[in-house]
C-alpha cells in the first residue's frame, strides 16, 4: 500500500547528513501524508458500507459488488474535488481566515 | 506530492516517516479488520467456541475485505495518479497565485 516512489536508501549517504532539512518541508510532507492515507482509509470504510451487504455467502467480490466499488470510489474523488472548489470559493469570498474559522467566531 | 522539492536528506526523514507511518496503519488496519468480521459474523453466544457457521463467515469475511480494500487501493492509484497529472497540466498551461491542489 506504498504511494510513494522512494527508492530503498538514499543516494550518497555521506553527503545527506551535510544537506539542512527544512524542517517546515518535512512537516508539509508528513500533513499531506497523514491526509492522503487517511482520506484512503475513509473511502475503504465508505464504499464497504455501501456496496459490501454482511452476508458473506463466499469470500470473493463479485461483479456487482466490484463495480460498485470502482464507481464509489471515482464519486468519492468527484465529491472531494467539489468540496475542495466550494471551500475554496468561500474562502477567496470571505477572507481566508473567515471561511474556515468562521463558524464557531 | 511532488518529490522533486525536497532535498536528499528531507527525502530520507519522509522515508522514515512514511516507513513508522505503514507500520502503525497496518496494525490499525489488523485490529480494524478483526473488529468487523467479529461485528458481522458472531451473534450466537450460546457456547463460548465458535460455531462452523461463524468460522466460515469469519474466513469469508476476511477474504472479502482484504480483495475490497486491495481493489479500493488500485482505484484509488490510477484516480489519484490522473488527478496529479491533470494538477501539473493545469499548473503548466496557466501560472497560478494559489496552488488550490487537494493533494
Amino acid at each position: 500500500m506504498s504511494f510513494y516512489p522512494f527508492g530503498g536508501g538514499s543516494s550518497g549517504g555521506g553527503s545527506s547528513q551535510q544537506q539542512a532539512v527544512n524542517a517546515q518541508n518535512v512537516a508539509m510532507a508528513e500533513n499531506e501524508l497523514e491526509m492522503i492515507t487517511d482520506t484512503f482509509y475513509r473511502i475503504v470504510d465508505s464504499c464497504y458500507k455501501k456496496c459490501i451487504p454482511p452476508k458473506y455467502i463466499e469470500g470473493e467480490l463479485n461483479k456487482g459488488e466490484s463495480v460498485c466499488i470502482d464507481r464509489c470510489v471515482a464519486k468519492y474523488f468527484e465529491v472531494n474535488t467539489k468540496v475542495g472548489e466550494a471551500l475554496q470559493k468561500r474562502g477567496q469570498q470571505a477572507g481566508v481566515g473567515g471561511a474556515v474559522t468562521g463558524f464557531g467566531a | 506530492m511532488d518529490f522533486q522539492m525536497y532535498n536528499d536528506a528531507e527525502k530520507q526523514q519522509i522515508q522514515k516517516i512514511i516507513e513508522q507511518k505503514q507500520m502503525r496503519d497496518f496494525l490499525k488496519f489488523y485490529t480494524n479488520l478483526i473488529e468487523r468480521c467479529f461485528n458481522d459474523c458472531i451473534n450466537d453466544f450460546t457456547s463460548k467456541a465458535l460455531t462452523s457457521k461463524e468460522e466460515t463467515c469469519i474466513g469469508r469475511c476476511t477474504d472479502k475485505f482484504l480483495k475490497h480494500n486491495e481493489r479500493v487501493g488500485q482505484r484509488f492509484g490510477e484516480l489519484n495518479q490522473q488527478l496529479m497529472q491533470q494538477q501539473q497540466q493545469a499548473q503548466q498551461s496557466q501560472p497560478q497565485q494559489s496552488s488550490g491542489r487537494w493533494f
